[in-house]
């Protein structure tokens, strides 16, 4: 999830916890890099920054006793906390007759909660599988011109069903020519577990490749 | 001048009372020192005295941010102030017009030290 989306997320959240708590005068989270992510609509920017410049002063001298976890100011008018949620602050101003559980609740549950939720919500990246290496025999014969061999373990591992008659691979010489072409098991059984990728001798000459070459496979994209 | 002496006099059995709950307060455990600053004196009685700058530094930056902030959101004055870290934490308070500010262990009640301060 970037940025905006998490910007976008905190907003809604915000906006439901200030219906939620109409104690809540003023809310805001910024970033550690002060870069604010969502804020209410009552507070301004000047505001805002003038918050943020006197809490990261704070936050350096409370070096001192360690990592700042929270500040909370009581007045007579009400309470101010900032906390420290992850890599963010989040900072609420309440009422005086706000309730401190519902505080706790939204500092140390509710947003620690859903930044966790959108955390795991992040797409995780796909493993790219390093390129496989195989040696090259030739393919010969009529029926045999349209699709290369290989072990079936190998296949299993590139393709997604090694039953698909449609499955591919991505072929590439170490000269760097490459081409996509139809994958199925190795047929004969003497050549299984070789090591070995048979190749129709019209594609190999495509590929200016050779019996006993080796060419890098991968799966087709 | 009589009424000005009467005042300054009971200014000062306030400090003596509130030095005397500071003595008790500093022996309980959890209890790390604490810094008491007036406009001419300060006393500062902690338990690592090479921790005292920072933590002078620490308690003066905490009453600054807390009258900017307060003042930003048009909150009234500071009363109380409670900064939490990892393992400490630091009560920080007005009391008879001096800056008072306790340090302690993350779990000790400082709603119960404040009620006996204020």
């Amino acid at each position: 999830m970037n940025r905006d989306s998490y910007a976008i997320a905190l907003n809604n959240a915000i906006a439901e916890i200030n219906k939620a708590y109409p104690d809540i005068k003023n809310s805001f989270i910024f970033t550690k890099n002060a870069k604010v992510l969502t804020g209410d609509q009552e507070t301004d920017q000047k505001t805002i920054s003038k918050i943020q410049e006197s809490f990261e002063n704070l936050k350096e001298k409370a070096a001192a006793i360690g990592n700042l976890e929270s500040f909370t100011i009581t007045t007579k008018k009400g309470k101010l906390t900032l906390s420290s949620i992850k890599d963010m602050h989040l900072l609420l101003a309440t009422g005086k007759k706000a309730d401190k559980n519902h505080i706790y609740s939204i500092t140390h549950v509710i947003i620690p909660t859903i930044l966790k939720t959108m955390e795991t919500l992040t797409p995780t990246q796909p493993q790219i599988k390093p390129p496989k290496e195989l040696v090259v025999d030739t393919l010969t014969g009529f029926f045999e011109r349209d699709s290369v061999q290989i072990d079936p373990e190998i296949l299993l591992n590139l393709t997604k069903n090694k039953n698909d008659p449609d499955a591919q691979i991505k072929i590439e010489t170490f000269d760097g020519n490459t081409t996509l072409c139809k994958v199925k098991e190795i047929n004969d059984q003497k050549m299984k577990g070789r090591n070995m990728i048979r190749i129709p001798e019209k594609l190999c000459k495509t590929l200016e490749i050779n019996k006993g070459d080796r060419v890098k496979v991968k799966p087709a994209p | 001048m009589t009424e000005k002496n009467a005042e300054t006099d009971e200014n000062e059995n306030k400090l003596e009372e509130l030095q005397e709950k500071l003595q008790e307060i500093k022996d309980q455990e959890g209890i790390i020192g604490y810094i008491l600053r007036g406009t001419k004196t300060a006393s500062i009685d902690l338990k690592d005295p090479k921790k005292i700058i920072d933590y002078a530094v620490l308690s003066s930056t905490a009453f600054d941010a807390s009258t900017n902030m307060t003042e930003a959101l048009q909150m009234d004055e500071p009363k109380k102030m409670v900064i939490e870290s990892e393992e400490t934490k630091l009560l920080a308070m007005n009391v008879n017009n001096h800056r008072l500010s306790i340090f302690m262990e993350k779990g000790v009640n400082h709603n119960k030290i404040y009620k006996n301060l204020k």
